[in-house]
């Protein structure tokens, strides 16, 4: 489904991805861990399309397609879904009107009708019971006032109602309380299916414990050094990441 | 373009009371002024007002200024202030376009949300016109 092959990055004249290669197929779901700084937020920055980077080198394919010649929103609407680490508010603009205008934006690109509103709403009850948001939530200006948990149970309640093929999740554990992690992981959990592929950032071992990865891999200084199994995130979080550096010889 | 608009309000009787509203929207090279008047006078009584002027520019290249003017000649009026002023940066455009919404639709959406609360202060028909008369407006003014 995606494939990264040698992807160098830079924004300014600081390289931060130095060759990186993934490829993740459908029904996977990859961890990616490391320390600060290793280019972790900016490889699904790039992923989903924000222009302050400048690709030197490589090519990210997704289904084939060349993904980096597609516009950020192009590639929303083909299936590339980022749950945010800093998820944005947009006051006057309510969770269910901003999430309409997206529903159909997508549907209009895979050449079908707009939602019906009775159809439309029956799938806002569905999904966002999936994470325990409050029906009053949707009619508020979007993450207008949230806290952080709250937006990123909204984050995950969106990228139900969009039903992404590949879902990046850049450090949506970072903030949350057990309680709300469960939630955003069971979430996570349902909506997976051999058709979707889901890519975790995070630092910590914790929300791996919930989302359970095929592939765990190691970021450092802009490229992945080291993959395995979930064992693999056990390992790190009982040595740390000097271990990595140790092992890779830096 | 430059746009000076403003509003007047002017306190005569005892105990009145007024609340104005001002958003504004500059995109393009536009710069939009705000001169809101509030005059209370002598026989104003405990008078009452507050004014929120908020501004919404599109790009960076233009502007907006508020210039409220307070002529108080009662010493019992309560007069408040308000101005805010935001910007449709990149940030907020990427998460739109990150859920597959066009930087035009996105603008749309953000500046609707932005009159909502005049709009929704309008008669219905005229509330649509206001609408469709802001996408008009609005085409092509961001990059």
């Amino acid at each position: 489904m995606l494939e990264i092959k040698n992807l160098h990055a830079k924004i300014g004249d600081k390289e931060i991805l130095k060759g990186l290669s993934l490829k993740v197929n459908a029904g996977e779901v990859h961890a990616i861990m490391g320390p600060n700084g290793t280019g972790k937020s900016t490889l699904a920055s790039i992923i989903a399309g924000k222009e302050d980077y400048v690709i030197t080198a490589g090519e990210i394919l997704f289904e084939g397609k060349n993904l980096l010649e597609l516009s950020p929103d192009e590639r929303a609407r083909e299936g590339v879904f980022l749950a945010f680490q800093y998820p944005v508010e947009i006051p006057g603009v309510s969770t269910t009107n901003f999430m309409k205008a997206a529903v159909n934006a997508k549907r209009k690109h895979h050449g079908l009708e707009p939602i019906v509103a009775k159809e439309f709403l029956a799938l806002m009850n569905e999904k966002r019971q999936l994470v325990d948001l409050d029906k009053s939530y949707l009619s508020r200006s979007i993450n207008e006032g949230f806290s952080g948990g709250e937006k990123k149970r909204n984050e995950i309640f969106q990228m139900a109602m969009l039903d992404p093929k590949l879902a990046i999740l850049d450090e949506t554990d970072s903030g949350l309380d057990i309680d709300a992690l469960r939630i955003v992981a069971d979430g996570v959990n349902k909506l997976k299916n051999k058709h979707n592929a889901f890519l975790v950032i995070t630092h910590y071992q914790r929300l791996l414990n919930y989302i359970v990865p095929d592939y765990v891999h190691i970021m450092y200084d802009g490229r992945i050094v080291k993959t395995g199994d979930k064992s693999l995130a056990l390992k790190m979080e009982e040595r740390g990441y000097d271990w990595i550096k140790e092992e890779i010889g830096v | 373009m430059i746009a000076d608009t403003g509003t007047k309000m002017i306190h005569i009787g005892k105990n009145t009371r007024s609340r104005i509203v001002s958003k504004g929207i500059s995109g393009g090279k536009s710069q939009n002024s705000y001169r809101g008047l509030v005059q209370v006078h002598k026989t104003a009584e405990n008078a009452y007002n507050f004014s929120q002027c908020d501004s919404l520019l599109l790009g960076d290249k233009c502007g907006a200024h508020t210039f409220p003017y307070l002529e108080i000649k009662n010493k019992s009026a309560q007069v408040e202030h308000e101005a805010t002023t935001s910007k449709i940066g990149e940030d907020l455009l990427f998460y739109c376009n990150q859920r597959g919404l066009t930087n035009e639709e996105a603008v749309d959406m953000i500046v609707n949300g932005y009159c909502k609360e005049v709009f929704k202060q309008l008669p219905m028909e005229f509330a649509v016109e206001a609408q469709k008369l802001l996408s008009i407006s609005l085409e092509g003014s961001v990059g």
